[in-house]
This record gives structure tokens, sequence and C-alpha cells, in this order.
């Protein structure tokens, strides 16, 4: 009995990496990607501790880094020496079993630049921790960094109490289903205080409970030169209870002001010096904290934010709120050569439609360069030297994107229609409510899939599957008599041009919704004439 | 007075934009054009294609213009117009 309970409490290498992710909802994959991306090239010598199944070291190796790569269980060693084997990478791996305590013994110092421990710590004591940093220290060369990826528990309130209410379901989950599980650091940057280490950089994931620290010796840090006093301030990328509430509220109401603004200035992001690039961007609160979480962690640069008038980048351009006037007023009131050397702008691309490069380099000789449609993009094209390619020139419309516009344009239709038919028109109130909310989602998942080539004609087949839905509502569920069908398909076909051609103005694939007003305002007072002269005509009732 | 006059005149104003973003075009020139490719380096939806060779830019894909009006905005020869 007790020999199968320990036989089933045993965990296999698969289902420890199973669990792993599981447990970080897949992050730790990322984790492991962005370390091998950014830090291991060829001939980079790395200490990989607790190599487990060997994932990340496969990674690295792959990308020509000389890995030695050390556990202290010989099942997810052997399972580590499969993995290898079967990419080829022998040459470049040495696997070694013994446990991380030794490490200081074992290799000489100054033999690595870079090592590299994920989800290992956590799993330590404070002292066993304490002596392995300090091991550490003394393995790296100069320019050597130690990155630490580990699951943390978050020290305030609301995201504390968020961090259990997930965890603790997921926990029990994936115990059951691979018995696996993993304890969380706490107070992690004061022991790297203690032993004279600090972490240069900090990339937060799942609201802060998975961290990856990238942590250099204190004295090899660049000493914070005193901030130029123009400098607004640094921005990281936070979750709280208030940018919740705010995104909650922007996801309904983004198009109806006031909106949520970011005083302009230039701000930090990351450790940026007198070389670091300039990215320019407006004041919306939501572009800027986008902006942030694309960027905090990821590269040091200057976020010049300028005043758009509290609008995304590419509509403030267009409606003439975001010009080039207002780029130059932001780098001239920021004093921005004097905090940098240079004398380029990196501009959003999308706000090329009405901030007229030409005018910035003739006026106050900054060069711009257009930099990609997302944030996102923003690292790969600074690592690139400022070279887009076509994915980050396009703009794409994915299904994520497509969800997020139509809950946002509903929104305002809410107060601009049902709001009022909720006041004077309550029978009416809840069969639109779920048209419109119905053939706005089938419309946004089904936007690729329309034929037509705007919105005007992709609202016809959107009102025949609208009409086919009705039609079968009313045969199977509810017979209804001849005037209301009559009226309710002139009700569903005018929803459908209505949403087909008001949504088209969310798609950046297509012009603005303005284009089509004036078929709109044709077809819908057809449809209202019909709606009542038909009726009328033929004594209906 | 001046409500309902205000009203139908900005009523107007609605459909004239309404017509003009309907119907605008892009209008290229490629004798002006010296390929500096701004218009191709701020197209969000790919309008256009540069040919590296001749130096010049070409308008291939005119059904896919959103007629947003960066490229003209950002060319240096006023060889793109939109009207």
């Amino acid at each position: 009995m007790a020999t199968v309970f320990m036989k089933w409490l045993e965990t296999s290498p698969k289902d420890y990496d199973r669990g792993i992710q599981l447990l970080t909802l897949g992050r730790i994959r990322r984790v492991k990607e962005r370390i091998a991306n950014t830090y291991a090239r060829q001939g980079v010598r790395v200490l990989e501790i607790g190599c487990g199944t060997g994932t990340l070291t496969a990674m690295m190796a792959a990308r020509g880094a000389e890995v030695t790569a050390i556990d202290a269980s010989p099942t997810m060693l052997e399972e580590a020496e499969r993995k290898i084997a079967a990419a080829g990478l022998e040459d470049r791996v040495t696997l070694e079993h013994m446990d991380a305590v030794l490490i200081g013994e074992r290799f000489p110092p100054a033999s690595f630049d870079l090592i590299v421990a994920t989800l290992v710590f956590s799993e330590l004591s404070r002292d066993e921790q304490r002596y392995i940093l300090e091991a550490c220290k003394t393995l790296l060369t100069p320019t050597g960094r130690i990155l630490i990826a580990d699951e943390v528990i978050p020290a305030r309130g609301l995201r504390r109490l968020l961090y259990y209410a997930v965890r603790l379901p997921l926990v029990l989950l994936t115990w059951l289903l691979t018995r696996t599980t993993t304890t969380a650091l706490s107070d992690f940057e004061s022991l790297l205080q203690e032993v004279d280490l600090q972490a240069d950089a900090t990339v937060a994931y799942l609201g802060g409970s998975l961290v990856l620290y990238n942590i250099i010796p204190a004295a090899a840090a660049p000493p914070e030169t005193a901030l130029p006093r123009t400098v607004v301030g640094r921005l990281h990328h936070r979750v709280t209870l208030r940018t919740l509430l705010l995104d909650l509220w922007l996801l309904l109401f983004r198009i109806i002001p006031p909106y949520p603004k970011v005083r302009t200035g230039l701000y930090m992001i990351g450790r940026p010096d007198s070389e670091s690039p300039v990215l320019v961007t407006g004041n919306f609160d939501l572009t800027v904290r986008r902006v942030v979480r694309a960027l905090d962690g990821k590269v040091n640069v200057w976020l010049l934010v300028a005043d758009s008038s509290g609008i995304n980048v590419w509509c403030a351009a267009g409606g003439g709120y975001f010009t080039a006037e207002k780029v130059i007023a932001a780098v001239k009131s920021s004093r921005l050569s004097e905090v940098v050397r240079h004398h380029a702008l990196i501009l959003p691309q999308l706000c090329a439609n009405g901030v007229d490069g030409w005018r910035i380099r003739r006026e106050i000789g900054w060069g711009v360069h257009w930099g990609p449609v997302r944030a996102e993009d923003i690292p790969a094209y600074l690592a690139a030297g400022r070279k887009k390619t076509d994915a980050m020139r396009w703009v794409r419309f994915p299904l994520k994107d497509r969800l997020e516009m139509v809950t946002v344009t509903l929104g305002f239709y809410g107060l601009l229609i049902l709001l009022p038919l909720l006041i004077f028109w309550r029978a009416m109130f809840w069969p639109v409510t779920l048209s419109l909310v119905g053939l706005s989602y089938f419309y946004a998942i089904a936007l690729p899939r329309l034929p037509g080539r705007d919105g005007l004609y992709k609202s016809i087949p959107l009102a025949g599957f609208a009409l086919a839905g009705f039609a079968l509502y009313t045969v199977f569920w509810n017979p209804l008599p001849p005037l209301d069908l009559f009226r309710w398909a002139l009700i569903l076909t005018g929803l459908s041009v209505f949403t087909g051609a008001e949504l088209q103005g969310m798609s950046p694939l297509m012009r603005g919704e303005q284009a089509n007003w004036g078929w709109e305002a044709l077809i819908g007072a057809t449809l209202l004439a019909i709606y009542w002269l038909v009726p009328l005509a033929l004594g209906w009732r | 007075m001046t409500a309902p006059s205000s009203l139908l005149s900005s009523l107007k104003e609605h459909l004239k934009i309404a017509r003009e973003l309907r119907y605008l075009e892009i209008h290229f020139y490629p004798e002006k054009c010296k390929g500096v490719w701004q218009c191709y380096e701020v197209c969000p939806v790919g309008c256009w294609t540069p040919n590296y060779e001749k130096r010049v830019v070409i308008f291939h894909d005119p059904e896919k213009c959103i007629a947003c009006g960066a490229c003209v905005l950002q060319c240096p020869q006023d060889a793109i117009e939109l009207k």
C-alpha cells in the first residue's frame, strides 16, 4: 500500500514538465525563450543550475552557447540527455549530476558569462540561496550576469489576494494531474542586496507572480547619474486596482470623453543613457500603459509623451490632434537635446497620417524614424538596428482585437441606442439588445470570412445569417404572427446594416465608417418607410 | 431659426465627409518619385512596393487602400495625391 502511494507520488520527468507548464499557465516557456533569445549567443559560456529535463539547455545550445548544466536528480538528467542527443547538441552541452551548493568548489572562478536558474531558488532554503549566490559571484566573468526566473508571492494586498485565489485551485489541480508542485520566493531582492548583487532589470509575468531577475554585481551597475530635471520619472508595468478598473471602463466606453491622460514629457523605461533611443507616443493613458507593458524590462529607452489630447496616436493624427507641432513642442519643452547626445526620434508608424516627418526634420533638425505599428515589435525593431520587417509595418486585425473593438463599440451604442430604448420603449429593449450583441460578436468572429470588401457589403451576408436565425427561431421556438414577422425581419435587416457599416470604423483594414453614412441613412430611411407604410397600406393588424 | 439650420448644415457636412471618404483615391505621379520610399515605410496596409533597382516605388495594391493619407503627407516630392 505504502509503496504504491510512494510510486504514485514519484514524479516522472514528463509529468514534471507538464506540471510546470500548467502551474505557470504556459509562461515558463516564454521566460525560457526570452532567456535563450536575448542572451544565448555563439561562444557564450553558460552555467545552468537545475536544468531539469533540459528544455532551456537545448534552446541555449541551439543558439550557439556552450552550456554546462547541472541537476540533483538523475532521472531528470537522463531525460535531459535524451533531449540534447535528439537535438544533436552534445558538442556544446556538458551535463553533470551535482547539487547546486557545490558549484563554487567544482568550477574555477570567472569561468562563466552567464548563470541561469529557472524555478530552482524557490526550492532552496534562504541559507542555501545566499551560499549559492555568493558562489555565482565568483564564477562570473566581470561582465557576466545571473538570470533567475522564479515564482514570487506578490508583495501587495490586492494582487496577493488575487494570487492566492488563482493559485490554490491551480496547485491542487496540477498536483492531482502530475504530482508536481512548486514553492515561491519571497523578499528575494533584499537577499540580493545582502550579497552585493542587484537586479538590473526584472520582467514580471502573470501579474508579478513569475519574475525573471536579471542580476549583476552591485559594483558593476552603472551609477544612476542625477536625473535631468526635465525627466518626469520612470515608468513601470504595473497591474493595480486602478489600472484594472480603468481597463474595464475603457473596454466599454473608450470612445466617450473625457479620455484618461498621462502627463506629457520625457519618461524613462528601464535605465536609458545619453545614447539610448527616444520613442515618441501620445498621451492617452491606455497607449502609454501598453507601450510600457511591451517594453518594461526588455529595453532601456526614453519615452517622450507628446500631447495627443488623450487620444490614441492613429485617431489623433487623423483628426488633427497629434501633429508635427505637438512633437516639436514635446522635444523642446523636455529639453531632450540636453538629455541625449543623438538627434533621432522614433515615431509610431500609425501617426504618419497626421505628423509631418519632414516638418520635424526641417524645423528642429531631428531625424524621424517610423517605428513598428505594434509596441510589442519595438524590442525586435531596435535590436535589428531600427529595421522593420513587413510584418511590423502592416496592421493586422486578429480575433482578440476584433472582440475588443466590438466591445468598445457596443459600449458606445449601448449609451446611444439601448439606453433611450430602455427609457422610452422598454418592450423593445431586450430583443434589440440581444440582437445587436449577437450580431456584433458574430460579425467580429466571422469578419475575415464574410464576403464583401467593406462593411456595407459585408452587412448583406450578415443580414442573411440574421434572417436565417430568425426563421429558425420562429419555426422551432416561437411562431410569430405575420405582422411581427414582417417587422422583426426589417428590424434585423436594419441592425445588420448598422452593425456591418458602423463596425467598419473599428477595423484598421478598412476605411472609416463615415464612408458608409450616406448609404446607411438611405437604407435606414427606406427600411423605416417600409416598416410603417406597408402594414398601413395593407390594413395589416 | 439658427438651431435647425445649423443642424442641417452639420448633417450636410457629415454627408460630404462620407462621400469624400468613400470615393477618395490615390493618384500617384511616378515621374516625380525619387525613391525615398517613405510611403512604403508608413503605409499600414501594404499598398506600396519599393523597386530598388529603379529607385522608385510602385503603387501595386490600390484595392487595399484605406485612404489614411499617410503616404501623401510623408512624400517629400508631392508625388502622391488623395482626391
